[in-house]
């Protein structure tokens, strides 16, 4: 069975699902239940997370579980490592992948690390939920899609749903996986809707997923871009070019088997990142593309992302920021 | 280009091709079938003059003829859309924006549409002034496997470049030629897979003759088409005839094996000499418009036209063989006798005048001299004669005299039934074929 | 506190004189050139990490700095596994892949040494989170340096372990130098516990030459954070011998500073005086213990440099628990 419903209730169902599962599970962050200590003022949780993806899980679960951090993304993200090192399972929220400035070592020197540098003897089962990408006019701070970095970092997985159904299912498995993984949730499409179904399923990490078949040409997407992959398969179905659209779902492990299988399919591929364009995951597909897909090239691999600059505030820069349909169909029509 | 199944609905283009790395543009002279006409996959379409030479562009798919870009008279840069076919009449057709999608001349900036901020600005820098068009990875890839050098292969991409796609059209058409001792190569025009069918032109023609019939046959056959020494590709070797047997024997230097033979006319006859000269490369005969004997009508016929070869063009030489060729109710449409004559012409354009005088002789001297050996030919044999034929007007007789031969006559067809019948001509051929082969 | 008794007493002995021992044969490697890396050395420090460790038992926690030798053997790591780690070898407690820098032994509670200033402290937090959350009855420790308290980790940790009440403890060797900078020169504090106040958390001072002092103070520390009474900031004023790294030409203090420290200050030589001059054990035993740890050190040395280097697909091994 499934119903509509936000990307936000999605996550959210799959964290209610996740610690009613296991009691390891704990959940810390800024405001992830809000009011902390108000309670004999009748306030219990007075946010349930910035966009109510936390939201009734202190009431649930209580106050050892679920717990309001101060603004420390290093002390708490580093405490959630140690605490996953020890036997917990903590999700832990990085409210915007922006603040990865300050919340760095705990990921890339500690958690990434840890196992590999103890001879195998450690796990870090720790899932860093944090927002990425723009659109919402929150400026050049709070916009970022800074997943290439963490995707670059041996030792941790990042994946990164592009609809409802997908997001809870990589958030429990996300959850249930021994590794650090970084949970990204495109800001822009935690209030779109989708079918989601009920109950408790996992979608794999390092698993793509074809969501239109074609053989003209691959667009290969991730997150927001999904939904623009799409619109311009619509608008190149009108002159009769038949675009295969390949959404990753999951950055590190990358599912390099589906982006050539489809490449082979229809020899011309392009690939579309809200991120921009410098070592980023757009470079690391082309790339691949050329290094191990060489003979299969029928045109050049196209790249479309944000400019080399930061995000801007003003709406029709923003909008102009972002790939569109539009930039993807006129790519397409020039490797034809 | 983007080469699709007929069965789905999409629109295909065709556009001005490069053929070798000269060429810049080309002008268009004829189209050779109508706006909203049926046509067949590899069906010649339009004909297009370049500095070097002038030759047939043929129909990338099946369908329709939906659109057409560039009237005759034209000279645009190769890329330049000229046409697009879809595969049924009715089906949604938008010809500005197939033109924007699919219009690619070299030097046409990208389309305006293409915002600012496309991954990462720069300039591409341009290719060398006379470099060679790109090839892409794949159509490297492809070549190799094929053996074709891809600096030879026409590109559709953009700016010329060379697609998979073009690879694989140029070896469809390719013409291989095959060394057949002396000296000599003969070349071949093969396409589709299966097993093997050997077509024998007749009389001043190349394989070209045979358009109506290669679609239907190599999509269960791998046909190869001969031109005989002398003729378009092959070698002309200096001599003062080319005698039947030595085209027989060219034709056995072809195949190591028994296979399938389709001749007409002239070919027909040098099917009837391999398969006495050389019985073990014929499997099957299937003879169009065949003779042992010449008329003395056919032998005035071909006189005329070598003279005329020598003197006048390939248009003059095809309006004067028109009406020995085709039935008088085929020249009685004035749109079909003028796309008949254009299509002949190409194909009289590539067959030297001394080639005319050499193989005149040779039948010459044949003629006549295999009557008496015909009960020997004991492979199934399948005689197609135009009941309106003037040049071999007793060929259905043929059939009498081989043991083991089916006839068929199709009324109100001339000479080259298999040209004006080819619906016909093919089902015939096809039944035949299939016969033999089980 | 209750007095230690003899058995006690012996065990902290051993393992203070397994620590000097095992870092002046490290850099007795280093000088012959068998060892690579940068190598931290604790010696001088030996009676902080003993007089900690001594209270603690498997379900207790520890992490460490770069200078983690001494943390690992006072918490129980096996130190023929440490030789061969150092020696980048299979069979090292992290079969070769972590080095001096982060040695670690999950089985015994140490979270391992830390090549990052600062960063064992959250990790420490962590695990007294765990502790709390699984109610198990244990405490995480997290030594690190002075130069550490001026690092955004610790003041974040510090916070987190004081709202949350965590059973923790936080032990500052303030060995007066930072890499090569003095602590003064960096610091606007003298003593350091003092930055509890910040935290509303519970401090304390003690003398990190004398094992006694500190087993006191830290013992009592301890008690509080099992009986769920919050976290402790403890200063250990201590002195290491080595310079920052094995190589450190220790051109920033004198020469007659280290040598006051060395012979005026040194924890073992203090720790044999008490325990002799007031009877609990004789002088003759100590010596024994001393061949026995040279013996240990030197079957671990032979051990270590003729044990197998790691495979080449040990390279790629280990990045994740899974694909």
């Amino acid at each position: 069975m499934a119903r509509e419903l936000p990307m936000v209730a999605a996550i959210n169902e799959a964290l209610h699902t996740a610690m009613a599962a296991d009691p390891t599970v704990i959940v810390l962050g800024e405001d992830v239940a809000g009011g902390g200590g108000r309670r004999e003022q009748g306030i219990e949780e007075a946010w349930g997370g910035i966009m109510g993806a936390t939201r009734g899980l202190l009431k649930r679960f209580g106050p050892e579980r679920v717990r309001d951090t101060p603004i420390s993304e290093m002390g708490f993200l580093g405490a959630a490592v140690g605490a996953a090192l020890t036997g917990l399972r903590p999700v832990a929220e990085l409210m915007f992948i922006d603040f990865l400035g300050v919340a760095l070592d705990p990921l890339l020197n500690q958690a990434a690390k840890l196992r590999y540098m103890f001879g195998g003897k450690a796990r870090v089962p720790l899932t860093v939920r944090t927002s990425t990408g723009a659109g919402l006019r929150s400026a050049a701070q709070h916009s970022q899609s800074l997943y290439g970095i963490t995707t670059s970092i041996p030792g941790l997985k990042t994946v990164i749903p592009s609809n409802p159904a997908d997001a809870k299912g990589l958030l429990l498995a996300a959850i249930r996986d021994d590794d650090p993984v970084v949970f990204c949730e495109p800001k822009s499409l935690l209030f779109v809707s989708g079918d989601v179904p009920e109950g408790d399923y996992e979608v794999p990490l390092g698993q793509a997923q074809i969501v239109r078949e074609g053989h003209d040409v691959s667009l290969v997407a991730f997150g927001r871009t999904v939904r623009t992959a799409l619109d311009a398969a619509e608008l190149l179905a009108r002159d009769g070019i038949r675009a295969e659209v390949l959404d990753l779902r999951s950055l590190q492990p990358l599912d390099e088997a589906a982006i050539l299988a489809t490449l082979a399919r229809t020899g011309r591929l392009v690939v579309i990142d809200e991120a921009t364009p410098r070592c980023g995951i757009a470079s690391d597909v082309a790339a691949l593309c050329v290094d191990r897909g060489f003979d299969l090239l029928n045109a050049p691999v196209r790249r479309i992302t944000a400019p080399h600059a930061p995000v801007p505030f003003s709406a029709v820069l923003e909008d102009a920021y972002l790939p569109s349909a539009e930039r993807v169909v006129a790519a397409v029509r020039e490797m034809l | 280009m983007i080469v699709t199944p007929a069965a789905l609905p999409m629109a295909t283009p065709v556009a001005m091709p490069k053929l070798g790395m000269t060429m810049e543009e080309g002008r268009v002279l004829a189209w050779t079938a109508t706006v909203g006409a049926a046509i067949e996959r590899g069906q010649p379409l339009v004909r297009v003059e370049s500095e070097k030479s002038d030759f047939e562009v043929e129909a990338p798919a099946s369908g329709i003829l939906r659109h057409v870009y560039v009237e005759p008279g034209t000279v645009v840069p190769c890329g330049t859309l000229l046409a697009a076919v879809t595969a049924t009449a009715d089906e949604p057709f938008d010809p500005s924006a197939f033109r924007l999608a699919h219009d690619r001349p070299p030097d046409a900036p990208p389309p305006t549409t293409a915002p600012q901020g496309s991954a990462p600005p720069g300039v591409t820098p341009p290719r060398p002034a006379g470099a060679p068009p790109a090839v892409t990875p794949a159509a490297r890839a492809r070549a190799r496997e094929l053996g074709i050098d891809p600096a030879q292969v026409p590109g559709s991409g953009p700016g010329g470049r060379v697609t998979r796609e073009d690879v694989e059209a140029y070896a469809a058409r390719r013409p291989r030629r095959v060394a057949v001792g002396g000296g000599v190569a003969i070349e071949v025009v093969a396409a589709g897979s299966g097993p093997e069918v050997l077509l024998l032109p007749g009389f001043g023609t190349d394989v070209a003759v045979f358009a109506r019939q290669t679609p239907t046959l190599s999509a269960r056959f791998r046909v190869l088409g001969m031109n005989p020494r002398g003729v378009a590709g092959s070698d002309a070797p200096e001599a003062n005839r080319y005698d039947l047997s030595t085209l027989a024997a060219d034709a056995a230097r072809l195949v190591d094996h028994a296979v399938h033979v389709v001749g007409a006319s002239l070919g027909a006859a040098v099917a009837i000499e391999l398969a006495l000269a050389h019985p073990e490369r014929v499997r099957s005969l299937a003879l169009l418009a065949p003779f042992v004997t010449a008329s003395p009508r056919l032998l005035a016929v071909l006189d005329a036209w070598c003279r005329i070869a020598e003197e006048a063009s390939a248009e003059a030489l095809a309006t004067a063989l028109l009406p020995w060729f085709f039935s008088d109710r085929l020249l009685a449409d004035p749109t079909a006798a003028a796309r008949t004559r254009r299509g002949l012409a190409a194909i009289l354009s590539r067959v030297p005048p001394r080639t005319l005088a050499r193989t005149a002789a040779g039948l010459r001297a044949w003629s006549g001299t295999r009557s008496a050996m015909l009960g020997t030919i004991a492979v199934p044999t399948l005689v197609i004669a135009g009941a309106d034929d003037l040049l071999v007007p007793d060929a259905p007789a043929l059939a009498d005299a081989l043991p083991s031969a089916q006839r068929l006559t199709v009324a109100g067809a001339g000479h080259a039934v298999g040209l004006e019948a080819a619906e016909l001509v093919n089902a015939a051929i096809l039944r035949h074929l299939e016969a033999c082969t089980t | 506190m209750r007095p230690l008794a003899t058995e006690e007493l012996l065990d902290a002995y051993r393992k203070m004189r397994t620590i000097r021992a095992f870092e002046e044969r490290l850099q007795e490697l280093v000088m012959a050139g068998a060892l690579s890396g940068f190598l931290h050395l604790y010696t001088g420090e030996e009676a902080v990490a003993v007089g900690v460790c001594q209270h603690l038992g498997p379900r207790d926690m520890v992490a460490s700095t770069h200078r983690g030798h001494g943390h690992c053997i006072a918490k129980g790591v096996d130190v023929g596994g440490m030789m061969a780690e150092l020696f980048g070898r299979r069979t090292g407690i992290c079969k070769g892949k972590g080095g001096s820098m982060h040695i670690a032994d999950l089985d015994r509670g140490m979270l391992g040494a830390n090549g990052i200033v600062g960063a064992g402290i959250p990790l420490a937090v962590g695990a007294a989170l765990t502790a709390q959350i699984r109610r198990t009855g244990g405490v995480a420790v997290a030594f690190f340096g002075d130069g550490a308290t001026n690092q955004g980790q610790f003041h974040e940790a510090l916070n987190l372990a004081a709202i949350w009440a965590l059973p923790c403890l936080f032990v500052i060797e303030n060995n007066l130098y930072g890499e090569a900078t003095p602590v003064e020169f960096v610091t606007p504090v003298r003593d350091l516990a003092a930055r509890a106040a910040a935290y509303g958390m519970r401090s304390d001072i003690a003398d990190g030459m004398d094992f006694f002092d500190v087993h006191a103070r830290a013992g009592e520390a301890i008690a509080q954070a099992r009986a769920g009474k919050g976290p402790t900031l403890l200063e250990c004023k201590t002195y290491r011998y080595s310079g920052h790294y094995v190589g450190d030409p220790l051109t920033y203090r004198t020469p007659a500073e280290a040598e006051f420290w060395r012979t005026q200050r040194d924890p073992l030589r203090r720790f044999e005086e008490r325990v002799v001059a007031d009877g609990f054990v004789d002088a003759a035993t100590l010596r024994r213990i001393d061949r026995e740890v040279a013996t240990l050190l030197e079957q671990a040395v032979a051990a270590a440099a003729s044990a197998p280097h790691p495979d080449p697909e040990d390279l790629v091994r280990d990045v994740y628990v899974r694909g």
